[in-house]
């Protein structure tokens, strides 16, 4: 019974950062009802910032060889600084790829083109600063923690317990946040229609600013963790995340903030009980889920159907 | 190889062209699909299986024969077209992103698919694809021929009942259907043209590129030739055609400036849009080009 305790935990926590990197896109997705195609290559910085935060030293092959922080962070402070890190980015990535189509009224179809364009140059500037080959985050970035824990009978690996914590804990300030507060409440108003909105007194493009924001640090969170308990295996590691994560967001219902993470643990679970023989077609799980999906039951999960008046 | 560059390139920019008719077929009826990678990855594994593993059709020879070509092209673009006709039905009842989702996952099923199966090849894919022009001005001049098809096609699709169809259906699909058009039907046709036009392109590049592996048919792709697309302006042929030649000629143009070429060809892409949301081409903007023409000879056709 072990080996399917250890597989459900390994399955749940792969889910929460499926679940944490669905909900940047199921954030801007709601407001904007577009998809973010550089969600993926923020992911990625984010992992790159937590690598450089800790005290990791530049390869040779980058513009940046060795160059290394004089001391590293500890890991939640690098974290935490490598989600506002990716925040900024994502708010710059708003201006230019988003801002100058929303203010001319262009075709939404045509920010999935600036989107994945914006993502393709900051891929690439990734790779000249640093390099084209992996990083393993420095050992010990755990500080005193030790590295594995025995639960149940099982031992796990600490940094899951961290992914899943940390993932927990984001979910329950966001879903506080989206619901109680006054920004929240004007983010969901802006979703809604964001004309009506403007005219209630709400600074629509701050709401859309704030929510790049908070998506640009859900990414760089969740990269940052993925970093800590994988490796960064290039500049182009976050691209496979981030078309599972389409799966996972339209799995879960585009737009529904419980729907991505119910979907993100579904996901997870599922590529963990695929058997060691197939493991090859893992990576097709999450796709084949949301074809599955789209097919049946298009609103996903926990969406709300779409109904088109004429 | 490294002298065929500059003869290899205009082979790659009209396969692109290609690629670019195969994105724009869909939207020309309105939809986003961005299935024509997974579409073009099957073509290129039917010729590379049948050419490598098929020894009928001549693969031992020095030169590969041009009716084994023509029959790949043929399967090729048939088991494209076959594949479309089947998923088409469900898939296109889908809307919008969530039509333009659905394909991108069958693009990734798919690779995941091609990466595995046990005829495949595995990530390393098929080797030593038979050659059937001896230089790229032999490959040049059959993918020339089959664009010339692809925009024959496209033109005539103008003054036809299904391209008629194909604008009612994109302008609005509501009132297309109040008219009496078989919308359904409309959308797949061009599904399954655009399948079609995807997979002879595949079968052409595998031999081109001697090798094929699932690298061919994946989500960078699936961008690349929407790019294609947007970039040109999706509201004419001429427009995706234009945009396949130029982004595809791009990045290897750019090679000079080393590694900052993918930065470059990003921001190309980035800014494109923003400048011209319509794409380089669009009608009106063909319209005055036409009438910059200095006059000859001829009478002007009639307006319609």
């Amino acid at each position: 019974m072990d080996n399917l305790l250890q597989i459900l935990f390994n399955g749940l926590s792969v889910g929460a950062v499926y679940a944490l990197f669905a909900l940047g896109y199921t954030l801007v997705f709601s407001v904007l009802g577009v998809i973010n195609f550089a969600h993926g290559a923020v992911f990625t910085l984010g992992a790159y910032f937590t690598y450089l935060l800790l005290g990791g030293a530049v390869g040779s092959n980058g513009l940046l060889a060795g160059a290394q922080l004089p001391e590293g962070l500890p890991f939640w402070v690098a974290l935490v600084l490598a989600g506002l890190g990716c925040a900024l980015v994502s708010v710059g990535l708003e201006a230019v790829a988003f801002g100058p189509l929303r203010r001319r009224q262009a075709e939404p179809l045509l920010s999935l083109i600036t989107s994945l364009g914006a993502g393709v140059v900051l891929v690439n500037l990734i790779q000249i600063l640093m390099g084209a080959e992996g990083y393993a985050l420095p050992a010990g970035s755990l500080g005193q923690l030790p590295v594995t824990l025995e639960l149940g009978g099982a031992r796990v690996r600490t940094i899951q317990v961290v992914l899943m914590l940390v993932s927990a804990l984001v979910l329950v300030l966001l879903t506080l946040w989206l619901e109680r507060s006054r920004g929240g409440k004007a983010l969901q108003a802006v979703a809604e229609d964001a004309t009506t909105a403007r005219l209630l007194g709400i600074d629509s493009d701050a709401m859309i600013q704030l929510c790049f924001a908070v998506s640009g640090f859900l990414a760089g969170l969740s990269g940052g963790l993925v970093g800590l308990s994988l490796s960064i295996t290039g500049p182009y590691f976050g691209i496979g995340y981030g078309l599972k994560a389409l799966g996972v967001l339209v799995l879960g219902g585009l737009g529904s903030v419980p729907g991505a993470v119910l979907a993100g643990l579904i996901v997870g679970l599922a590529e963990a009980l695929v058997p060691g023989e197939w493991s090859g077609y893992k990576d097709a799980v999450a796709f084949a889920f949301l074809f599955g999906m789209l097919l049946l039951r298009p609103q996903g999960l926990l969406g709300r159907a779409v109904v088109t008046k004429v | 190889m490294e002298t065929g560059l500059d003869m290899t390139l205009p082979v790659q920019m009209v396969l692109g062209a290609l690629l670019g008719l195969s994105v724009y077929l869909p939207l020309a009826s309105g939809q986003l699909s961005l299935a024509t990678p997974g579409f073009y990855a099957i073509g290129g594994y039917c010729a590379a299986l049948l050419s490598t593993g098929w020894p009928a059709l001549g693969g031992e020879l020095p030169t590969f024969p041009l009716p084994s070509l023509l029959l790949e092209l043929v399967l090729g673009g048939g088991l494209a077209g076959l594949i479309a006709l089947l998923i088409g039905r469900p898939v296109l009842r889908l809307q919008g992103i969530y039509l333009a989702i659905a394909t991108i996952a069958l693009v990734e099923i798919l690779r995941v698919l091609n990466l595995n199966l046990p005829f495949t090849g595995g990530a390393l894919g098929i080797f030593a694809i038979p050659q059937p022009f001896n230089d790229p001005a032999g490959y040049l001049a059959a993918a020339s021929l089959l664009l010339a098809l692809a925009c024959w096609l496209c033109q005539r699709l103008e003054t036809m009942r299904l391209g008629r169809a194909q604008a009612a259906v994109r302008d609005d699909e509501l009132a297309a259907r109040s008219m009496g058009i078989d919308t359904a039907r409309v959308k797949l046709t061009s599904f399954v043209l655009s399948a079609v036009i995807a997979g002879v392109t595949g079968v052409l590049s595998a031999h081109f590129l001697n090798t094929w592996n699932a690298k061919q048919g994946s989500f960078d792709a699936s961008i690349t030739t929407l790019a294609f697309v947007v970039f040109g302006g999706s509201r004419t042929w001429l427009g995706p055609v234009l945009g396949g030649l130029v982004l595809t000629a791009l990045p290897e143009l750019l090679r000079p400036i080393g590694d900052l070429r993918l930065v470059v060809y990003g921001l190309v892409i980035l800014v494109g849009p923003v400048l011209f949301p319509q794409g380089l081409i669009t009608p009106e903007r063909l319209k005055q080009w036409r009438q910059l023409l200095p006059q000859r000879g001829r009478p002007r056709r009639a307006e319609p």
